[in-house]
């Protein structure tokens, strides 16, 4: 069966600062974030013909191309699904653009004012409207509203299922915080956490502590896609797209509202075929990128990715595996949405490309594969990238 | 999309019913629990749905549950992200099995549970039965709701 592996490569990362208040437009945010991941090709805008976005950002590709100079925009589109399609599968959609030859080179990017609420609504409160239809109505009406409520019935689940503890959950908080202390662009660095700063953090709904919740963020983040070949003469070496993929499924229609006992979930969709596409089993995986909306959900990617089996996450997240520089599968190297800063995942995708560049802070050593999982309980998306050579 | 002034939502927002829901909805002003049971195959599915979940067809006959159940999961909720969650925290979300049929579940709140301002809910464990209750919305839209039996 044909793939998308090998086809595409990553060759320009960019970012702006990340912060509770940018002070600025989400286009601002966007142009400053894709033009420094252009730069970082070494490319200039003239050479970019594709442009690749979640469908929930608020910028215009055409906007975003007129105002960095970008003069013939030959193939643009969308993903679904927010954090969760948007991370990876913006980064499939422009690799397949380049693959088939309907761009030459691509930008994926995120941005938004998100923690400032100039121009994105916080996700953390409840919208006001006096009344809600479709989906919404079967659940706001209770006063069921975020996405951390909704989680939270989910991990009381799977604590109940396989004896889970919410410690268990705050190891990969504490993950993701030790490595944004040695970040200094992260929004949690120079703030230490321990387990029992976790445990002592205030409830948000129960068993939810507020250190299980991701942050909210002002910012922007980007990507540039081109083909192996035209890679070979841009300014890094190139990261290859091994493998990637987008899953979905009819099990949970009250969006996040996630069935753990499901046998199948959009994770397990794309598990399915990723690792064989890549040519590469978990054991593999030199470094972990998964999207850490909340702390269980992260638990329960894991599992759904058969880095082990449902219910052994447990086990898994302890003993200091997930951290740097000792553990053996660092994850979220710098800091993650809980800890570096929230931008929807693409941070993660910057940092694995640093990863497989050698040039990341807290380094893995010899880093030939880094896997990386969007946020789950909605359609989700996935990929694996490769170091040159490897 | 209205912008209330948000001191003045004093209510989580009430349902407005969806093209073919519009029978779940009234059923409950009635204090009757419904849901959609396939002619073809006999499941029952939910939330409402134009063709069976399971077997694809479209014909459905709206069928009266029991309103026995058991909880499936729950999150006890201290932290008021709504104007209206104020003066209701704590309060509980729970993830309910009917008896009529494994996996089918829906989201509701337990009422008259006996919850502490920490969130504790020491009344609450997992496969607990529950009852049906109609509490009204001040909109006049009757909410199902559920009680420890």
């Amino acid at each position: 069966m044909q793939s998308i592996a090998n086809k595409a490569c990553i060759v320009g990362v960019g970012h702006t600062e990340y912060s509770k208040d940018s002070g600025r437009s989400e286009l601002k945010l966007a142009t400053e974030a894709i033009g420094t991941a252009i730069a970082d090709a070494g490319l200039s805008p003239v050479d970019i013909d594709g442009i690749t976005k979640y469908t929930m950002d608020n910028n215009d590709p055409i906007d975003i191309a007129r105002n960095l100079g970008i003069p013939r925009l030959r193939f643009f589109g969308e993903v679904a699904y927010g954090g969760g399609g948007g991370p990876c599968g913006t980064i499939l959609m422009a690799a397949m653009a380049v693959a088939t030859g309907q761009a030459k080179a691509v930008v994926a990017f995120r941005a938004m004012n998100e923690r400032s609420g100039r121009g994105t609504a916080r996700f953390g409160q409840a919208p006001t409207d006096e009344s809600v239809t479709g989906v919404k109505s079967y659940m706001s009406p209770y006063g069921l509203f975020s996405p951390a409520q909704m989680v939270a019935l989910a991990a009381r689940r799977h604590m109940h299922l396989y004896g889970t503890e919410s410690k268990h959950f705050g190891e990969i908080a504490v993950a993701c915080r030790h490595h944004a202390n040695m970040n200094p662009d992260a929004m949690m660095y120079g703030r230490p956490m321990t387990i029992e700063d976790h445990q002592a953090s205030r409830m948000i709904a129960d068993p939810l502590h507020l250190l299980d919740c991701c942050l909210e963020t002002d910012g922007g983040a980007a990507v540039v896609i081109t083909t192996p070949d035209r890679a070979r003469d841009l300014k890094h070496v190139p990261v290859h797209i091994a493998s990637a993929g987008l899953g979905g499924g009819a099990w949970n229609h009250l969006h996040i509202l996630k069935d753990v006992e499901a046998p199948h979930t959009e994770s397990t969709v794309i598990a399915d075929h990723l690792f064989g596409d890549a040519g590469i089993t978990q054991a593999d995986i030199d470094v972990l990128f998964v999207y850490d909306h909340f702390t269980p959900l992260v638990m329960m990617a894991i599992e759904d990715y058969g880095f082990c089996k449902r219910g052994e996450g447990k086990d898994f997240v302890g003993n200091g595996r997930l951290r740097w520089p000792d553990g053996e599968l660092p994850l979220n190297t710098s800091g993650g949405n809980l800890s570096h800063g929230y931008m929807h995942g693409m941070q993660n995708n910057i940092e694995a490309v640093r990863q497989l560049r050698g040039t990341a802070r807290c380094q893995v050593k010899d880093a030939d594969f880094a896997f990386i999982a969007a946020g789950n309980a909605v359609p989700t998306s996935a990929m694996i990238l490769r170091r040159d050579g490897a | 999309m209205s912008t209330p002034d948000v001191k003045s939502v004093l209510a989580f927002p009430y349902p407005v019913p969806e093209v073919g829901a519009e029978d779940y909805w009234q059923a409950a002003n009635d204090e009757r629990l419904v849901m959609q049971k396939c002619d073809a195959c006999a499941k029952l599915r939910f939330t409402p749905a134009p063709i069976c979940t399971h077997c694809g067809d479209d014909q459905f006959t709206w069928a009266e549950l029991s309103g026995k159940g058991k909880i499936i999961t729950w999150t006890v909720i201290t932290h008021p992200i709504h104007p209206a969650a104020v003066a209701k925290v704590p309060y509980v979300v729970v993830v309910v099995e009917l008896d009529e049929q494994p996996g089918l579940r829906m989201v509701s709140n337990l009422i008259d549970a006996e919850v502490g301002e920490d969130g504790s809910a020491p009344t609450i464990t997992f496969y607990a039965a529950v009852s049906v209750a109609f509490e009204p919305h001040p909109s006049g839209q009757k909410l199902p709701m559920f009680r420890l039996v």
